[in-house]
């Protein structure tokens, strides 16, 4: 019987294709919207690794080295270097401002020590060797050589880094701490965190320890309420591809009541009817995956945030594209099975 | 052979019990092609619906080669629309989105027959039918006599020894009905009866036996009867054949209409003087209400001719539709 609900596909194509273009529009922003929220957990791994502290110390009582608005001596890297464990200890300022780059841009900004920790990785020009320089963001577009305007302190672009990212995509720039002392602390000798190599079997007074994967809970806290929403918004897309394929394969089986009825009245069983239309959806969801994979690559350059595509993303999508194949051609069941075969006697 | 023995459906409309076929007998053997002939609503098509398993009748039974169609149920209900009977469908009735050999075959993948044995049955089929050059045309591609030829293939489909026709010639052209009559013809023949439903009278000469489901009215002759009832008799019952029209000398009798969940509507009392009963011999019709005595009374039933003659009335006008 697949051969019947094969052959109506074919009839009614232009349907069926309209269908398989919306849904799989729909699967696409899922897939978007997996590969957004995969990309923004992400950004915080990559930043940590771009940084490479083995541990960091921030104030007494804060919560982490991103989140934390509590300045600390920057000397006090100093102290921490002669710790036990410590092989190197060094001061960071990690800070949200502004950049005035012919227009006013968030940006992320790193002070470090020239050649300590922390100090970026270049994929063009190279990394500052003197104050007033900086590495950007390849996302700012910035070209080598360029001024910037951090709060009034001009610094000039030496290096490109690329996927230093965080807090939902937000470009960083690097610059010697000098330079962000006197941006965020009128050149205060202050710092907000301490990276350190190697782990120092305790924190100094004053200072907690924190050891990278409590930093990166404590930078993804924040993106806790837009990852969440991102997946309530999947939810809402799955329902919606539901609703598209469930509407096509209802609306199917309507014009196919006489249809139902004959084939019925001929000895075709209920289930084998239900089996063609749950093969329609079914066909219906995974062409629609295929489109989606196509188009989510097309979209994914006009997302503002860092996308991330995973292969576990298609294969879940491909799965929940079954279930909902499933559950569109049980709103087509309960008219194949309730159709009367006598119905078939009636005239056009 | 079909056995048909006071066979009664009955099925509800706007509410009221209505019963097309009541008491209804019929056999047919083996080779016969039996015209059951009537007007629209007479119960042909609801009669071929219970002979195709389609439809449980209220009452009443249908054997076909021994066994009793109207107790079959499920698996025994499907296996009997499959191997014993073929039924063409008023209006062809065939999937549209199939082509003529998927449409003839389309039982047979039901029936679990697998792709290549099912398509080389059909199209043996359809060349008994002379339809091997349209074989791959999709119903909308097709004439409505060569749409018909595929209705009847399909019925063929599993060689049922009863085949069912329902109008097959209501949607065709005269130059298209010659060629499904003869094939009809054709197809009654040792091991296999047809039975078609039917208000062409052009199919007459066709039919071996022709039974009439529309009650012919009796007309002029009809006997007078005089009735004398008590209360609570009936003078006759909703889906009754009717032949007279009846006038009160004495009494009162009430019309109503059986209702489908088993109650009564009672559409009015009637006193001496008054008449009822005239629509199903004018318009032979079957009652489509009850009369019934709701005191003592005497009632006399006329033919209509008589009627006319010593009433002289508009017999139409101004009664209840019995």
């Amino acid at each position: 019987m697949w051969r019947i609900a094969f052959r109506d596909l074919q009839w009614r194509r232009r349907r069926f294709l309209i269908a398989l273009l919306a849904t799989g529009l729909v699967f696409s922003l899922t897939l978007l919207m997996a590969a957004t929220s995969r990309g923004i957990k992400g950004e915080a791994r990559h930043i940590l690794d771009a940084i490479g502290a083995d541990a960091w110390l921030v104030a007494e009582g804060t919560a982490g080295p991103f989140t934390t608005t509590t300045a600390i001596e920057a000397e006090k890297a100093d102290e921490v270097a002669d710790l036990p464990g410590v092989r190197r200890a060094d001061p960071l300022i990690l800070l949200h401002t502004t950049a005035l780059l012919g227009t006013v841009k968030d940006i992320n900004l790193i002070g470090y020590r020239i050649g300590g920790i922390g100090e970026p990785r270049v994929v063009e020009g190279r990394v500052p060797d003197a104050l007033g320089e900086a590495v950007a963001d390849k996302k700012l577009g910035l070209k080598l050589g360029s001024n910037v305007d951090l709060s009034g302190h001009p610094v000039r672009v030496v290096g490109i880094a690329t996927g230093v990212t965080f807090f939902y995509g937000i470009p960083t720039i690097f610059t010697p701490i000098e330079d962000t002392q006197q941006v965020a602390f009128a050149g205060l000798p202050i710092a907000m965190s301490i990276a350190t190599r190697g782990v120092p079997e305790e924190a100094p007074p004053g200072l907690d320890l924190h050891l990278p994967d409590a930093v990166e809970k404590d930078l993804k806290r924040p993106l806790a309420n837009g990852s969440s929403t991102i997946g309530f918004i999947n939810v809402l897309l799955w329902l919606v591809a539901t609703g598209i394929i469930g509407s096509i394969i209802y609306l199917s089986a309507l014009e196919r009541v006489r249809d139902f009825a004959v084939l019925k009245a001929t000895g075709a069983a209920t289930r084998s009817l239900f089996l063609g239309l749950a093969m329609q959806a079914i066909i219906l969801s995974v062409g629609a995956v295929l489109v989606a994979i196509v188009l989510s690559r097309l979209l994914a350059p006009g997302m503002a945030f860092a996308v991330e595509f995973a292969p576990i993303d298609v294969v879940q999508l491909a799965g929940i594209a079954l279930v909902i194949g499933f559950l569109s051609s049980l709103a087509g069941l309960r008219r194949a099975v309730g159709v009367d075969p006598a119905l078939a006697f009636g005239g056009s | 052979m079909l056995e048909i023995e006071q066979l009664t459906i009955e099925y509800s409309s706007g509410g009221y019990a209505v019963r097309p076929i009541q008491g209804f007998d019929l056999r047919v053997d083996e080779g016969e092609l039996v015209l059951l002939l009537g007007a629209s609503g007479s119960g042909k098509t609801t009669l071929l619906s219970a002979v195709a398993g389609l439809l449980t009748p209220a009452s009443g039974s249908i054997r076909f080669r021994g066994e009793e169609v109207t107790g079959l149920r499920g698996a025994a209900q499907t296996a009997y629309r499959r191997s014993a009977v073929g039924v063409v469908f008023q209006a062809f009735n065939l999937v549209p989105s199939l082509p003529a050999v998927e449409n003839v075959a389309a039982p047979l993948w039901a029936a679990g027959v697998k792709g290549r044995p099912a398509a080389a049955r059909a199209a043996a089929i359809l060349e008994q039918v002379g339809l091997t050059d349209r074989a791959h045309h999709r119903p909308g591609d097709l004439s409505g006599g060569q749409q018909q030829r595929v209705a009847i293939a399909r019925a063929l489909a599993h060689d049922p020894p009863m085949l069912l026709a329902d109008e097959p010639t209501a949607h065709l052209d005269y130059i298209q009905v010659e060629g499904i009559l003869r094939l009809l013809r054709e197809l009654a023949g040792p091991g296999r009866l047809v039975l078609i439903a039917t208000h062409d009278e052009r199919l007459l000469p066709l039919a071996d036996r022709i039974v009439e489901l529309t009650p012919r009215a009796a007309g002029d002759a009809a006997a007078t009867e005089h009735l004398t009832l008590a209360p609570g008799e009936v003078v006759f019952r909703q889906g009754d054949a009717g032949e007279l029209v009846y006038v009160i000398e004495s009494g009162e009798i009430e019309i109503f209409r059986e209702l489908a969940g088993g109650g009564e509507e009672v559409m009015v009392r009637l006193g001496p003087g008054k008449y009822f009963g005239e629509l199903a011999p004018l318009f032979g019709l079957r009652r489509s209400a009850t009369a019934r005595a709701v005191a003592p009374s005497t009632v006399t039933g006329r033919s209509l001719r008589e009627f006319r003659e010593q009433h002289g009335a508009d017999l139409a006008s101004g009664l209840p539709a019995t």
